[in-house]
């Protein structure tokens, strides 16, 4: 079976960039994962042909408390931290309408402090990212 | 009751977008009294950003201004940091970035017609809803942008901030074996982008005709693209280092994005300006397609802009096959550019229209200043111009209908905010 996980956000606004950061993390483990923008299309292209999808995304709450995280297969009740109006639920949404969704989808909604101008991650999100990179390392049986 | 002499339609914008973008309309005693539309872009905290950068990092810094349209921002930058050091890339290496433009083109292009624009001439709320009735049709929009994509991506490196390009040329050219199955995807690419422009010939267009000076570029061969020089329907046309003598960029009070204005009056730039000013320079399938579509020499209609676009990504495929029909890998991937202290301008045309860089460096290369004026900065007075003119003459529509015209001519300019637009609220408030 064959899966992949894609790290949603922008690595310039800092905290978003934590689900590139734990693709990058996954990619040096030689794990299969890209980094995406959140652009529905895109993102649709990016799992193509995979059976399992492990999306990793930031996102805001209130109150936050950064750098906990939420397993979900349901992004519609996930308002993602992106900068862009389209994101996750809409490629999913996009996805059935087309036939195109993966067989099982996850999604890992990572809480975030910041998401100012800025390629740093706050130290509570960036503390997260080792566990949050071996939680997904075992969704794929690895 | 619809038609109230006194009306305010607010549209206000939701985080989570693109560039955020609201629009106001108030009308008083049946005359429309206000039009606004606030966008919020970055490009003046990336010139705050770009000084005292090295000269080579604008390509990769300021492809980070759009997702969507990258390619131009690398190519603008480019050309203005080559002008400033007295270079100029020709022969294969030009070719490449061409091919590379055409590649950003086409992936913008299927986007905004199949998922932003065609959902308001059928009367979809978004692409999504779209999708459900006609999955085809969205399949085949799709398989375009997925063309483009393939460009930017053998090119490129990548689709999204591509990284293989920098000043004087690339990283790494590829042999013309790699550029063979692109070949083919582009060839039936372009059956798709012949099908795209008989598609959205046969939508329904509001009368309307943007009385506004256009301006685009015009190269002394082809159909405008990486490189030209600005004309303006007007026949004015001149260098790119007087870009800023003629376009002047003032702050209004409503958006944070700057106005402007080419010699004090009002103008647009993009795909209508574009083909007004040059399409006898489109190749014999582009040209033919575009009379098969009914367009005149000259397109002042912006709704219309959706069949301009359509007729560009034929452009573009086919401009990119003869590329890499003619293609010979160059010797060296990039010309050595060495800086000096001066002033460089260059103009491209980025999918939304035309795209200005100017940088000034120091004699180590070290930048300066930076300017940078992205096409829908440039469209904003213009767009207002035609949501006014929309509402005078569709004052006997009700709100919801007046509303939706209003969006649809905002998204006819494809601007960062149509991403944007089909999430608005949407507020009403008698005067």
């Amino acid at each position: 079976m064959s899966s992949i996980v894609i790290g949603v956000g922008n690595e310039f606004r800092r905290d978003d960039g934590v689900g590139p950061a734990v693709a990058r993390e996954l990619t040096r483990l030689g794990a299969p994962a890209a980094v995406s923008d959140g652009d529905p299309v895109r993102l649709m292209e990016t799992w193509d042909g995979a059976n399992l999808v492990i999306i990793v995304d930031a996102v805001r709450c209130a109150p936050s408390t950064p750098g906990r995280w939420h397993r979900t297969s349901l992004p519609h009740s996930i308002p993602a931290a992106s900068s862009h109006g389209f994101g996750v639920p809409e490629a999913v949404e996009l996805a059935e309408a087309l036939d195109r969704k993966p067989e099982r989808l996850i999604v890992f909604a990572v809480e975030v402090a910041d998401t100012g101008f800025g390629t740093e991650l706050s130290p509570a999100v960036a503390a997260a990212v080792p566990a949050l990179t071996a939680t997904v390392l075992s969704e794929l049986g690895r | 009751m619809t038609h109230r002499p006194n009306r305010t339609l607010q549209v206000a914008g939701l985080a989570r977008v693109e560039g955020e973008g609201a629009l106001h309309v108030r009308t008083v005693d049946g005359e429309v009294d206000r039009v606004e539309l606030n966008i919020y872009e970055p490009p003046r905290f990336f010139e705050a950003f770009l000084r005292g950068r090295d000269f080579r990092e604008p390509p990769d810094i300021t492809a980070r201004i759009c997702g969507i349209c990258p390619v131009a921002y690398q190519m603008s930058a480019c050309l203005a940091l080559e002008d400033a050091c007295g270079v100029e890339v020709g022969g294969q290496l030009r070719a490449l970035r061409q091919l590379l433009y055409c590649g950003e083109w086409i992936s913008s292009h299927a986007l905004h017609i199949y998922l932003l624009h065609a959902p308001d001439f059928l009367g979809f709320s978004d692409g999504i809803a779209m999708a459900t009735e006609h999955r085809a049709l969205v399949e085949r929009g799709l398989a375009l942008k997925k063309a483009g994509n393939s460009i930017m991506d053998l090119i490129g490196g990548r689709a999204i901030h591509p990284v293989n390009v920098r000043v004087g040329g690339f990283y790494r050219v590829p042999t013309a074996e790699e550029l063979r199955p692109l070949a083919e995807t582009l060839r039936h690419a372009l059956d798709n982008a012949l099908e795209t422009v008989r598609w959205v010939a046969g939508f329904d267009f509001p009368d309307i005709n943007a009385p506004h000076d256009l301006m685009a570029l015009r190269d002394t061969e082809g159909y405008p693209l990486d490189r030209g020089r600005p004309h303006v329907s007007t026949g004015l046309s001149f260098p790119a280092n007087e870009f800023g003598v003629h376009v002047v960029e003032h702050q209004v009070a409503h958006s944070t994005a700057l106005h402007a204005r080419l010699d004090d009056r009002l103008f647009l730039v993009g795909p209508l300006a574009r083909y007004s000013l040059n399409s006898g320079r489109l190749s014999p399938v582009a040209a033919q397609a575009a009379a098969d579509a009914g367009l005149h020499s000259v397109c002042r209609n912006p709704f219309r802009s959706i069949v301009v676009r359509a007729v560009e990504v034929v452009y573009a495929v086919d401009e990119a096959l003869r590329i890499i029909a003619e293609y010979e890998r160059p010797a060296e991937p990039c010309v050595e550019v060495t800086p000096r202290a001066a002033v460089g301008h260059g103009i491209t045309e980025a999918p939304r229209g035309l795209l200005y860089h100017r940088y000034e460096l120091a004699a180590d290369g070290k930048i300066l200043s930076a300017d940078i004026v992205p096409p829908t900065s440039q469209n904003q007075s213009a767009i207002e111009d035609d949501v006014t003119h929309v509402v005078r003459s569709y004052q006997h529509l009700d709100d919801h209908a007046l509303q939706s015209l209003c969006e649809q001519t905002i998204r006819n300019y494809d601007p960062c905010v149509s991403c944007s637009a089909h999430f608005l609220d949407f507020t009403r408030e008698r005067a």
